[in-house]
């Protein structure tokens, strides 16, 4: 019989991290990072090309300013902040930081504005990190179709699955 | 008594924090490592409560509380995966006397974490009884309800388990008056409240609703159609996408105007919309694929069924509510609400979910009829929504041809 010992056994490699909406994860030792059900959401995969330290955040809304709830990964401005500060945190530097972005499609917007949220989305992701000098090396942005997500820090690749098209890797 | 958003938001919150506090509990204690993807309040009719278990085998552990709260609890756990738990703290060679006592063990502990953080917040006493081991399949597994009311309050939790496409849920079902007033007890903006009784009328009337839409169904597809479920649950904004699971629906959006204002969503499985299509069509199809034949057939039905649930509604609020013509859907479930919710996101942080099921005994067919209402319309609506008028839903079915 197996005792218990109160140690936690060791995750079986590649982990893999699941991101849901307003969500974000970080990781220094190469877990898979996933989300799902990219409607007008993006999703944006940041990766150190030097340390390797990768992160994904899933942001809904285009601004906290707008509403001012304490949930900063529920937004493109504060959440890819945030996601920059927390693989910061961990040794990554921002001067070698890429992102591949994907996501904020048009499907079912009702609203009468010029701009649909998707678009409003993947722009501000873009405004932001190009106020810390990110590159964004990869896109798959706009469309009328939802997105699922695998971004693998050992190839640093940004897989996305949608419904009714070929899978892409970015 | 009267509940408002933010004391729903503060229960939801303190049972998505109490099902966290469970699950890392059997983390440490087995390794396992499972999230909480999803913690829900909601109203549902007495019988439809656990639909989502349809008929799996399930164990788990059951006990009652009472103090401060009073009802019953339960975690359970699917058959195959109390097995790997049981594997996990006790070697391949565990026999079901010791799995049954392992489930119980970690049920327990998990469950105490869940109800001592109810206590903490309440800064009360809430008492429970010993756990028992408990099995059986589908809604059997929970417990009957001591409630006066056709109508319950009920958390449910959703935890995922290591990226693994399998579930456990912990429903935790106070007795409905207690956590009434203690609801209404923690209540902070009296002038937004919602007297509790209209949010259970407004329950019955989306019910009719949803049945003046199976009888549209069934008018147009001489299929007997019954509405199964209906309910209302509350949850951040950023959560309601998450009640839908990532497989491909196929369906209709419109947006609606009027009292309230907001979406409704007719979505089908792809088998469902396939049979349901058939069975719509004068000619037999050859082909058991998708095409666009049976996504006009699609659209249509939607739009049926959209007029007869906000008929169903417009009646009872004694106001007409338009709505856009349909836009057909074939995506993601969680992909489809994604922009709806962001949609509404933009002016509130949380949302009412309105979810009914329709099914026949006939065909293999079932349909979601989910309404997500701008929360300040519901409340201004609920507030003027007479209680006795909740069954007055008989649309004419002549005017919706």
């Amino acid at each position: 019989m197996k005792v218990y010992d109160g140690q936690s056994t060791e995750p079986e490699a590649p982990n893999r991290l699941k991101v849901g909406i307003a969500e974000y994860e970080v990781t220094a030792d190469e877990a898979e990072l996933t989300t799902s059900g990219l409607g007008s959401c993006v999703g944006v995969a940041l990766y150190d090309t030097e340390s390797g330290i990768s992160g994904l955040v899933h942001v809904m809304l285009p601004v906290a300013d707008e509403m001012r709830d304490g949930k900063p990964a529920k937004f493109a401005d504060t959440g890819v902040e945030l996601l920059i500060a927390e693989m910061e945190s961990i040794g990554a530097a921002v001067e070698t930081l890429e992102a591949k972005i994907a996501g904020g499609s048009d499907m079912l917007d009702f609203s009468k504005a010029d701009k649909s949220i998707g678009e409003r989305n993947a722009e501000q992701v873009r405004n932001t990190l190009s106020s810390y000098d990110i590159p964004v090396v990869a896109a798959d942005i706009g469309g009328d179709y939802g997105r699922s997500l695998l971004f693998e820090p050992t190839t640093g690749d940004l897989v996305v699955k949608s419904a009714n098209r070929e899978t892409q890797r970015l | 008594m009267k509940v408002d958003v933010q004391s729903l938001d503060t229960f939801n919150q303190l049972a998505h924090e109490g099902a966290q506090a469970a699950t890392d509990a059997m983390a440490q204690m087995t390794g396992i490592d499972t999230h909480v993807e999803v913690t829900r309040i909601m109203l549902v009719e007495r019988a439809a409560l656990g639909e989502e278990l349809a008929d799996h085998s399930f164990v788990g552990i059951q006990f009652g509380f009472e103090g401060a709260l009073t009802g019953e609890t339960v975690l359970v756990f699917e058959q195959d995966q109390s097995a790997a738990i049981a594997e996990t703290l006790l070697g391949p060679d565990a026999n079901t006397r010791m799995a049954q006592s392992s489930i119980k063990e970690v049920g327990n502990i998990m469950m105490s974490g869940f109800l001592d953080g109810w206590a903490d917040f309440l800064t009360a006493t809430i008492e429970h009884d010993p756990p028992t081991y408990i099995e059986g399949k589908g809604t059997a597994i929970l417990p009957e309800m001591k409630a006066a009311t056709d109508q319950v309050f009920v958390f449910r939790s959703t935890i995922e388990w290591g990226g693994e496409d399998v579930s456990f849920y912990i429903y935790m079902l106070p007795e409905y008056e207690p956590l009434a007033a203690l609801m209404a007890e923690h209540s902070l903006e009296a002038e937004n409240a919602i007297p509790v009784e209209k949010l259970a009328a407004f329950n019955e009337m989306t019910r009719e609703g949803a049945r003046q839409a199976a009888a549209n169904v069934e008018l147009m597809s001489g299929i007997e159609t019954t509405a199964e479920v209906s309910q209302i649950s509350f949850a951040p904004i950023e959560a309601i996408p998450k009640q839908f699971s990532d497989d491909i629906y196929i369906g209709t959006v419109v947006e609606f105007t009027g009292a309230p204002s907001g979406f409704l969503l007719v979505l089908f499985d792809e088998p469902s919309a396939i049979t349901v299509a058939e069975a719509l069509m004068p000619v037999t199809m050859e082909s058991g694929e998708l095409t666009s034949q049976h996504k006009a057939a699609i659209e249509e039905l939607g739009n049926i069924i959209t007029s007869g649930f906000t008929d169903g509604w417009a009646n009872v609020l004694q106001q007409s509510i338009d709505h856009t013509p349909p836009r057909v859907v074939h995506d993601m479930g969680q992909a489809i609400i994604d922009p709806l919710a962001a949609q509404l996101g933009q002016f509130q942080r949380h949302a009412f979910l309105i979810d009914s099921k329709m099914m026949t005994e006939e065909l293999a067919f079932q349909c979601e009829i989910t309404a997500l209402p701008n929360e300040q319309e519901l409340r201004t609506a609920l507030s003027q929504l007479d209680p006795d008028r909740t069954t007055e839903t008989q649309a004419d079915v002549e005017d919706i041809f």
